[in-house]
């Protein structure tokens, strides 16, 4: 009963011992084969069974049926790895592949034993199976991965490292950053320190130094010297490792970071130049909400302008807004509230602040509000006209001091002409005295000539008027300011009557003047005492230059092809001076002992004034030309 | 004032019209004629350049000048009188006219009174001149019938040679001299010996002046023996 009881007892256990191997076979995916080398039988665990695809219940498999299992590919590896082992009683180990019978394919790791028999004989194989698909695909995941981390190293140009206090670890990328070979293992810290730019070379190991005494992390931005003389920068960052408040070492990573760091320079650089030039054109850039009062940005040239110190910042708008002069505050604030109102750009060209020095600049300020943005937003630039206001205001100063020299060079001129212009003068007054002794010797006549008498009085007031004219013209020239009297002009006839008034001055110095003025011209709008002078200015520069040996001048007129007036006054004198050629029209700039310089640049104020241009050339013989157009249309342009 | 009235024509030169227009009324108002010219060229291009009996002439004129044409007139010994007018005082200029023979020198506006005064005076010296122009030219048609011969001994003779003396330097009898001088007396139509002398030495200086030079030589070579 008892051996009964012990061996249902010992079945009951071997059976539960059986049922504990299969359970822990199916669990490890490990199955285990049994190969008759006599009879070529093969036993199969159930666990083999399953991972060979098949059902335990299957019944006997063979070689015939083992080899069809095993990956074509790898059948013959398998079984000459497995005679091997019989010939040579090595223990055979491979991993190959099964084809299930639903065609799955399985990656397995097989091993086995010779057993033999006392003469030495071998019989028998046995075996275990395990499926390491799981295990073998994980691994492919992790060495995938690992290559993406390598991968993404490179591409970051960030190596990453290790260390426990005593030895240190690094990643390929970070030999590759530091350019040391990965098979001289990790440098050693004179190694490392050696590759650093000597100016760098302390910081490092300052940084080094304070990482071992005091296990604290560090983060330093050093500079490198590659093998072929490569400057890299490169930044290192390294932290603590604490665990259960102990401290186990540090980690970290290396990055190359030359070009950001260059970016950044280049960037620095550029905002240091974009300053300079805001500083020295004083023009400030901001961005502003002027709806919540709220500084986005202030370059330092607006805190400048504005009297502030940059370092200051933050400097609230109410601060600026107290800078503003109060005469012209309201007028300021109204203009922005309206532009916030309306979401509109404004620009306020000119309005006066008080500087917290006392000093008052003038500025002008230019905003601009993208409507796709908040309401108040705005961006703009705040500039520091002070300067230009001083030299508007000089350069007024200088115009009206060159309109009086304008003047002055007038009646200058006129002195030069005053023995011409008595001359002029003197003409029809004697003939009008004559005339009227003529007339009183008719009256004398028994009986009077009356007839006669009233023909030479007749002559009297002719020539009378004619006196007046020469003297209307001649105050002419004294006005100035006479702009707005603009007429309908004939040039020719203004030609002619300058011909007339030069005449004498110009036979005086053995000139003689000759005309060809074209017969159809259109008339044009003018000043008629401008355009007198322009002609006269040029016709007396014209005598000028001939005075001494005498010569021709000549006068044309016609139209060019785009249907302007051209003039041209040529003489056969002296010529243009070659080293100032370009420079004649300048005011100021004069040849002449006794010129003021003035003569031409007047002429070319004038002529400019009605859009025409005036130049001067030279003659193939002697002498110079000087020719003006003046458009047809001639309007206001001052 | 009573200006002889003939069919004396007067020249008025001044580039101005108005000038020349009064001028000339001026002139016709005394009963004379007047031609009136814008410059110097014009006038010489015409007929009143021989006829005119006196010049009123502006001295500044564009071309030609009024002392240029004086000059001019005066190196084809031209007598024309000539009045000068200009507009301004000047001296010097003045001075050379004057001393070019000018018969007068007037700032404008012109008086009147001077003006008809000065052409007055012109005509006067025009006058004159024609009067020694006619005798002039009579002289020279009678000097004209003399002989070569007669010619050299009326040069010697101007000279201030006695008959005898002539006749030795022309290598001749003084008889013969005397029958020349005769001749010559009778030919030029002289009232007296003093008489040729002084037509001769007037109308023509240059004749006995060219003769002395011509004999120097011999005379020298004469005065040596």
């Amino acid at each position: 009963m008892n051996a009964i009881v012990e061996s249902e007892a010992l079945t009951r256990d071997l059976q539960e011992s059986k049922a504990r191997l299969e359970e822990a076979q199916r669990i490890a995916h490990l199955g285990y084969w049994v190969w008759d080398l006599k009879t070529d039988r093969v036993i199969w665990s159930d666990e083999t069974y399953r991972i060979f695809g098949l059902s335990p219940q299957e019944g006997p498999i063979d070689l015939a049926r083992v080899r069809e299992l095993i990956h074509p590919e790898d059948r013959d590896a398998v079984f000459r790895t497995a005679e091997e082992a019989v010939l040579n009683g090595t223990r055979p180990d491979s991993e190959h592949r099964v084809v299930r019978p639903s065609g799955e394919v399985r990656i397995v790791h097989s091993q086995g034993d010779v057993k033999r028999d006392a003469s030495g004989q071998p019989y028998q194989m046995f075996g275990t199976v395990q499926d390491i698909t799981e295990r073998k695909s994980a691994e492919e995941t992790l060495r995938r991965t690992q290559a993406h981390f390598r991968e993404g190293q490179r591409l970051a140009h960030m190596g990453s490292w290790t260390s426990d206090g005593s030895s240190c670890s690094w990643s390929d990328e970070l030999f590759e950053i530091y350019g040391f070979d990965p098979r001289n293992g990790v440098p050693t810290t004179e190694q490392f320190l050696a590759i650093h730019h000597p100016q760098d070379r302390a910081s490092v190991a300052d940084a080094l130094k304070m990482m071992h005494e005091q296990n604290r992390g560090c983060d330093v931005t050093t500079r490198i010297v590659r093998s072929g003389g490569e400057l890299r920068h490169i930044r290192c960052v390294g932290i603590p490792v604490v665990e259960q408040g102990e401290f186990k070492g540090f980690r970290g990573v290396g990055m190359d970071v030359t070009e950001h760091e260059l970016l950044t320079r280049e960037l620095r650089r550029e905002q240091a130049y974009l300053n300079e030039a805001q500083s020295l054109a004083h023009i400030g850039s901001w961005a502003t909400n002027f709806a919540t009062g709220q500084i986005h940005h202030n370059s330092d040239e607006t805190i400048r302008l504005h009297g502030f110190d940059p370092r200051q910042w933050p400097i609230p708008l109410e601060r600026f807004y107290s800078t503003i002069h109060p005469e012209d505050e309201p007028a300021v604030r109204a203009t922005l509230e309206n532009a916030v109102r309306t979401r509109t750009d404004y620009d306020i060209h000119e309005y006066r602040i008080c500087r917290p020095d006392g000093t008052i600049r003038f500025l002008r300020s230019f905003g601009h509000h993208d409507p796709s943005q908040e309401i108040g937003e705005y961006v703009g630039i705040t500039m520091d006209i002070t300067d230009r206001k001083r030299a508007e205001e000089e350069r007024e100063k200088l115009r009206r001091l060159e309109a009086d020299l304008a003047h002055i060079n007038r009646v200058n001129m006129m002195g030069e002409l005053a023995a011409a212009l008595a001359h002029e003068l003197k003409q029809p007054i004697a003939a009008s005295i004559t005339s009227a002794n003529a007339c009183l010797r008719w009256l004398a006549h028994d009986p009077p000539d009356l007839e006669r008498a009233r023909a030479a009085a007749a002559r009297m007031e002719r020539d009378g008027n004619r006196a007046a004219d020469v003297i209307n013209s001649l105050r002419s020239f004294y006005k100035t300011g006479s702009s707005a009297e603009r007429q309908s002009i004939d040039v020719n006839e203004i030609a002619q009557e300058m011909i007339a008034l030069l005449r004498t001055e110009a036979a005086r110095h053995n000139i003689t003047i000759r005309a060809e003025l074209a017969g159809d011209l259109p008339s044009i709008l003018a000043d008629r005492v401008q355009l007198q002078q322009v002609l006269m200015n040029l016709m007396l520069n014209a005598i000028e230059a001939m005075q001494e040996a005498g010569g021709e001048m000549m006068i044309r007129s016609g139209a060019t092809s785009e249907g302007q007036l051209i003039i041209s006054i040529s003489d056969t004198g002296v010529g243009l001076p070659a080293e100032s050629a370009d420079r004649i029209f300048d005011p100021f700039h004069t040849t002449k002992p006794q010129g003021t310089g003035m003569g031409l640049a007047v002429t070319r104020s004038i002529v400019e004034a009605y859009g025409g241009r005036v130049w001067a050339s030279a003659n193939h013989g002697h002498g110079a030309t000087f020719h003006f157009t003046l458009p047809r249309e001639v309007e206001g342009h001052r | 004032m009573a200006i002889e009235r003939t069919s004396t024509l007067l020249a008025v030169l001044d580039d101005d019209e108005s000038m020349q227009h009064a001028l000339r009324d001026l002139i016709e108002s005394t009963g004379l004629a007047a031609l009136c010219f814008g410059s110097a060229e014009q006038f010489l291009n015409s007929q009143a350049r021989y006829e005119a009996s006196c010049l009123i002439v502006d001295i500044r004129m564009p071309g030609m000048s009024g002392l240029e044409l004086q000059a001019k007139l005066s190196s084809e010994r031209s007598l024309m009188p000539t009045i000068f007018m200009t507009g301004r005082g000047d001296v010097p200029m003045a001075v050379h006219a004057m001393k070019a023979g000018a018969i007068d020198f007037l700032t404008k506006p012109i008086d009147d009174a001077q003006l008809i005064n000065s052409v007055q005076k012109a005509l006067q010296q025009d006058r004159a001149n024609r009067r020694e122009t006619i005798e002039r030219e009579a002289f020279v048609a009678r000097y004209n019938t003399l002989t070569p011969r007669e010619r050299e001994v009326l040069a010697l003779l101007v000279r201030g040679l006695l008959n005898k003396q002539a006749a030795f330097e022309l290598g001749i009898a003084e008889y013969t001299v005397q029958v020349h001088r005769a001749h010559i007396m009778r030919k030029i139509e002289a009232d007296s010996f003093a008489a040729l002398v002084r037509l001769t030495t007037k109308f023509l200086p240059e004749t006995s002046e060219l003769l002395v030079t011509r004999n120097a030589p011999r005379h020298e070579s004469l005065q040596r023996r």
